[in-house]
């Protein structure tokens, strides 16, 4: 009989069962996700050329494990907030305890087994998309990653199951030791938090200069050394919190106190919610607010790694497609290159020496990259004279345009009539410049492995001599690292957001009557859902914020290793953030269903 | 237009169920009218109607027929942000759970109703201090309802609920959650209000001592109203025993 009424509770709140579930199995995903990468180390080991990739996996893992426990913990939470009335009114009609403790402890570890099981599933059809997208976005061939591995699957099993018996055990001794009475009127918590100025102050002043120490730590990395790390680590993550704990209040509390501002329509109640909402959701935003940095951060420096491929690529040649004796046909399939700068030279292979002609070379000098910094490459022009007088580093980079070179040849430039006197085969060799090689990739591989094969080259013994050979090389070295960053940010983003929600979805229970009670008063509904838009807004952006200013200083960690790590950086700002968006959308029409009473909002 | 009534229901039915499935009529053509400046009060036993009668008047349901007019306008002809209005403008609402919003001091609470209206802040100061001297939460404003009594609790609802001079205050059972010693001060306030301020209020109620407070009380029984009684001259100890024995009557 109790076994009915526990699961016509369920029937009853489906939404709310709905909302929970779902948030459950996208936890239990991610988690899989991430595991499938972090436990294949046969896959990290063969592309992450890095020693301690797997140390940086743990972390990872560690790291996500944390957040999975207070997602979970919340969770549980909304769970019991909705569960926690039913079960006093069973027990105050004479259920016994240790019965109703039976059903909980069922209840929370079916529906985490339910929602785990779920979202494995989801996880390795997750897993098969995200990789299948990125590898075809970066031209990477990963090597040994699937989306269905068995250790993820039984590590993902296995850390939920533990959760679940955990929160289960929880849920029972919490119910079984409070006081009826105070379980049947669970929701009318009193609030009025006193806060000292003194404290107030000492907090804000805190938050500023450890903040303001971690952020200078992470730009003087070169003098700080390995200290720079932890030092940031610390010193931000205690100074994010003092933010939220005093700055933000502080806000709030200021806007409510210009009564000409907060007196108008009902943002007096928004404030009053942010301002209690914030106080109760210091921490989480703080966690928020660091993963936020995390996600965006791997992400914007996986696509820096990006950016920095074909940058290094082009310190290898300035030519982006160099034919040798192209066929018409090939050349006419050569011409499909857009904006491109074509050029054409004259050459004749004599013993150690390949010789230009003076007139072609005098026209359209032949280019080399010069090295400027770490990565970053200027266009040199070699004219006749300073070819002649090359020191042999020249050579070694214009050696791409003799035709399936096995040896360094040295370059020559002579006149017409010496050209002419000259024994052997006059080579045509047709160079071209595009503006974006990436954008063209597929075409240049077509064209390269056409005059490969033309000009007899054995490619399986590769020699790096082309922008395309090069190219290829670095990919093969950095996609996996990219991968990695793309990987975990999403990872890290969808837990965070999902973390968020959750905290922000289970207080709409108690809400309810809040806004029943706005409605009554005849507040207009578009009003209310103004109001909950704003609210819940400043939650989301709040942390963002601080996530975005925690990133921009982030990068600096990485001038010793990128070029330039704001180049570009727009590009993965806009994917994090329309993602980000998305999921405040998503919270925002959810808690909106849950609080605004449909049938007086419609009448 | 000083004689217009303020609240006329007119034959008014509410049904509830679908067409197809098995119906339940609440309220069975009820017809009442009150006038301003009176105080009114509905007395019945727990599912006579009477709370359907008051969502219906306050405007949270529609009635499946009939008419409510409230200070000459339709109610059952407004809809969306009409109907947010006409509840913001012209309805006062005392609940026997109070509903304060509890994350807003009580000036806050009673404040929100005008801010909704835009008034501007310093003149909504003016009229939250004057409401709340007449009904003597004076020194509470800065609280949070928590920290306040079960009476002030209802203290706060009703200046909020007054606050914008409504055209009718509605109470359902707000002496319901209160001592008798609250209880007996918020009803005298409430004459008060009524005979001094000529506030129009309609109280529905079960308890006879409430209702006995009333100018005229309707008894309604299985969705419809049987009896009616006038205070009249009599004192109100007299009106008292009438209800107490009225009830017995009526409620056989």
């Amino acid at each position: 009989m109790l076994t009915k009424l526990a699961l016509g509770g369920i029937r009853s709140r489906f939404r709310d069962y709905a909302v929970l579930f779902s948030g459950l199995v996208i936890s239990g995903a991610i988690f899989y996700m991430f595991m499938a990468l972090a436990t294949n180390s046969e896959f990290i080991a063969k592309n992450a050329p890095v020693t301690g990739a797997n140390f940086i996996f743990m972390f990872g893992a560690i790291l996500l494990a944390i957040i999975t426990l207070v997602y979970i913990v919340y969770a549980n939470t909304f769970l019991m907030s909705m569960r926690q009335r039913d079960y006093a009114m069973f027990i105050m009609l004479g259920a016994k305890s240790n019965k109703i403790g039976q059903l909980i402890f069922l209840e929370t570890v079916l529906i985490g087994l339910m929602a785990t099981a779920v979202g494995v599933i989801v996880g390795i059809g997750l897993t098969v998309v995200t990789a299948n997208i990125l590898m075809a976005q970066l031209h990477a061939p990963l090597i040994g990653f699937s989306g269905f591995y068995l250790p993820a699957v039984l590590s993902t099993f296995l850390f939920f199951i533990v959760l679940f018996v955990i929160a289960a055990f929880f849920n029972q001794r919490r119910l079984l030791k409070t006081p009826i009475l105070q379980l049947l009127h669970a929701d009318q918590t009193p609030n009025r938090i006193k806060q000292k100025r003194v404290w107030f102050v000492v907090q804000i002043i805190a938050a500023i200069v450890l903040l303001g120490i971690g952020y200078a730590a992470m730009i003087y990395i070169k003098v700080l050394q390995l200290l720079a790390i932890p030092l940031a680590l610390v010193t931000i993550v205690a100074g994010t919190y003092f933010l939220f704990n005093s700055l933000f209040v502080g806000l709030v509390a200021v806007l409510k106190r210009r009564e000409s501002f907060a007196n108008k329509n009902i943002r007096m109640f928004t404030l009053s919610q942010l301002s209690f909402r914030i106080r109760d959701y210091t921490k989480i935003l703080s966690v928020v607010a660091m993963l936020f940095a995390l996600a965006l951060g791997a992400i914007t420096v996986g696509l820096g790694f990006n950016h920095q491929i074909p940058l290094m690529a082009s310190s290898q040649s300035e030519y982006d497609v160099v034919l040798h004796n192209p066929s018409a046909s090939l050349l006419t399939k050569a011409d499909e290159l857009t904006d491109t700068t074509k050029v054409t030279y004259s050459q004749k292979i004599v013993g150690e020496h390949v010789y230009y002609l003076d007139s072609q070379v005098q026209a359209h000098p032949l280019l080399i990259p010069k090295l400027t910094g770490l990565g970053q490459t200027t266009t040199k022009a070699l004219d006749a004279t300073a070819i002649n007088k090359d020191d042999g580093s020249a050579a070694m980079t214009l050696n791409e345009f003799v035709p399936n070179a096995r040896e360094v040849k040295t370059p020559k430039v002579i006149a017409a009539a010496e050209f002419a006197t000259l024994e052997g085969q006059t080579n045509t060799i047709v160079t071209y410049r595009v503006p974006n090689f990436v954008q063209q990739y597929d075409l240049i591989k077509s064209l390269v492995a056409a005059d490969n094969k033309a000009n007899h080259v054995n490619t399986s013994i590769p020699v790096v001599n082309s922008k395309f050979t090069a190219y290829e090389v670095i990919n093969g070295m950095f996609s996996g690292l990219e991968f990695m960053g793309f990987f975990l940010g999403l990872a890290f983003l969808a837990m965070l957001a999902s973390t968020l929600m959750f905290k922000i979805l289970s207080g709409a229970a108690y809400d309810k009557s809040r806004y029943l009670m706005l409605q009554k008063v005849g507040v207009r509904p578009r009003l209310l859902r103004k109001s909950i838009r704003q609210e819940i807004g400043a939650l989301f952006l709040l942390p963002g914020l601080v996530g975005v200013v925690h990133v921009l200083f982030g990068l600096q960690l990485f001038r010793t290793m990128m070029a330039d790590p704001y180049d570009r950086i727009w590009i993965p700002f806009t994917i994090f953030i329309v993602l980000y968006a998305l999921y405040y959308g998503l919270t925002v029409w959810l808690y909106q269903s849950i609080v605004i009473n449909k049938q007086l909002a419609d009448q | 237009m000083a004689d217009q009534p303020v609240v006329v229901v007119d034959q008014v039915t509410k049904t509830y169920g679908k067409p197809n499935e098995k119906q339940y009529q609440a309220l069975k053509g009820i017809n009442l009218t009150v006038n301003k400046g009176e105080f009114v009060g509905i007395m019945g036993a727990s599912g006579s109607g009477k709370t359907t009668l008051l969502n219906i008047l306050s405007t949270l349901d529609a009635p499946t027929s009939g008419q409510v007019t409230i200070n000459g306008q339709d109610v059952t002809k407004l809809r969306g942000n009409q109907l947010s209005d006409f509840r913001a403008k012209q309805i006062g609402f005392i609940f026997q759970d109070f509903n304060l919003l509890e994350n807003l001091t009580a000036r806050e609470n009673i404040t929100l109703p005008l801010s909704l209206q835009n008034v501007s802040a310093r003149k909504a100061r003016g009229v939250v201090d004057k409401i709340a001297n007449t009904l003597g939460i004076k020194d509470v404003l800065g609280h949070y309802p928590t920290e306040l009594s079960g009476g002030q609790k209802q203290r706060v609802a009703a200046a909020r609920a007054l606050v914008q001079e409504p055209a009718i205050l509605f109470g359902d059972e707000p002496t319901g959650a209160l001592d008798s010693t609250s209880a007996r001060e918020l009803l005298n306030t409430m004459e008060t209000l009524n005979q001094e301020q000529g506030v129009s209020i309609l109280l529905v109620t079960h308890d006879p001592f409430s209702a006995s407070y009333a100018q005229r009380i309707l008894f309604i029984k299985d969705g419809q109203i049987g009896q009616e009684l006038v205070h009249g001259d009599k004192s109100q100890e007299e009106f008292y025993q009438e209800i107490l024995s009225t009830l017995g009557t009526f409620q056989q």
